[in-house]
């Protein structure tokens, strides 16, 4: 008898016993323990996804340094307040779905670092662009979700903020704008010919959406990002 | 091609996966646990999009609606194997 228990292989011995009902426990007990182990398992679940989201597990790759130099110059490192964003407030969403997938999608991220893509200056300064236009294109089509998680028209103040900054946000709720249509390289630097990359990434989402194109983009992305940083000082 | 393993990879450990499998053993016809666990991608994808079609992108209801069919009816054979009622 090939198929008898006694002669199933201990995968075979595994499933049979995974079918067959259990008789040693009662079904409060199977009820209760499967509760347990459920709590137990998606605690550590969701603890293990909290930890990478640390700033010190995202600057634990050596590619990272780049960045994090240039962040710290920045006023979401440096503030009055104390209040800070880290790497993940603006790069991983808060709501799970949106999170899992950005996980998910970082494992890219873990390739480059072995492959070395962004491994010296020079291959970092060289993918830049591109880099940042994945970031661009992201956070254009969520309508810069991971911002706002912070930041919201609805509870600002424009009469706290200066005349060019409130005007300047006025504009964008008329104009149904969005955080990062002005708000480029406000944590990393900037590569030359962003602002024609930016206005590339509006017209292939804008002609995505809806056919139309839009202009969209800040006509002084220079001059919000010197403010932001002469605040940051 | 990475993002919509992504999108996959989100919606088995999110509501379509996890609901749609739990729906699909409450029942021993697979296509009710299908039908259920897919009415759990739609509204999943719905409840992300703060409940507005128009922020619905279909490639993402569509991997949505997929894995919950799939849960669902997976869940259900697991009903049909591992339950003798």
């Amino acid at each position: 008898m090939a198929d008898s228990p006694e002669n199933r292989g201990w995968i075979g011995r595994i499933w049979n016993a995974i079918w067959t009902p259990a008789v040693m426990f009662s079904s409060g007990f199977l009820l209760l323990a499967g509760f347990l182990a459920g709590i137990l398992f998606w605690g550590g679940f969701h603890w293990t996804l909290e930890l990478t989201n640390t700033e010190e597990f995202c600057v634990s790759c050596h590619t990272m340094e780049t960045n994090l130099g240039e962040y710290r110059e920045t006023i979401h490192y440096n503030n009055h307040s104390g209040v800070r964003a880290i790497c993940s407030d603006c790069h991983v969403p808060h709501e799970w779905n949106h999170k899992i997938k950005a996980k998910i999608m970082a494992v890219k991220d873990v390739y480059h670092e072995l492959a070395g893509t962004i491994s010296t200056p020079e291959k970092y300064e060289e993918h830049r662009l591109s880099m940042a236009t994945a970031v661009w294109k992201k956070m254009k089509a969520s309508d810069s979700r991971e911002c706002r998680n912070c930041h919201n028209f609805d509870y600002m103040d424009f009469t706290l903020q200066e005349t060019r900054a409130a005007s300047e946000h006025q504009r964008a709720i008329d104009e149904n704008m969005t955080c990062i249509d002005c708000h480029q390289g406000i944590a990393h630097s900037l590569p030359p010919g962003y602002q024609e990359r930016y206005q590339e990434v509006t017209e292939t989402l804008a002609s995505k959406s809806s056919g139309t194109l839009q202009q969209q983009t800040a006509s002084n992305g220079d001059d919000i990002r010197s403010f932001l940083t002469t605040r940051a000082d | 091609m990475l993002e919509i393993l992504g999108t996959i990879g989100a919606n088995v450990i999110s509501l379509p996966g996890i609901l749609g499998l739990a729906l699909g053993m409450m029942t021993r016809r697979v296509w009710l646990g299908a039908l259920m666990g897919g009415l759990v991608g739609v509204a999943e994808t719905l409840i992300f999009a703060h409940g507005s079609f128009t922020n619905v992108q279909t490639i993402e209801l569509l991997i949505a609606v997929v894995v919950g069919l799939c849960a669902g009816s997976l869940g259900s054979a697991i009903r049909i194997k591992g339950a003798t009622v």
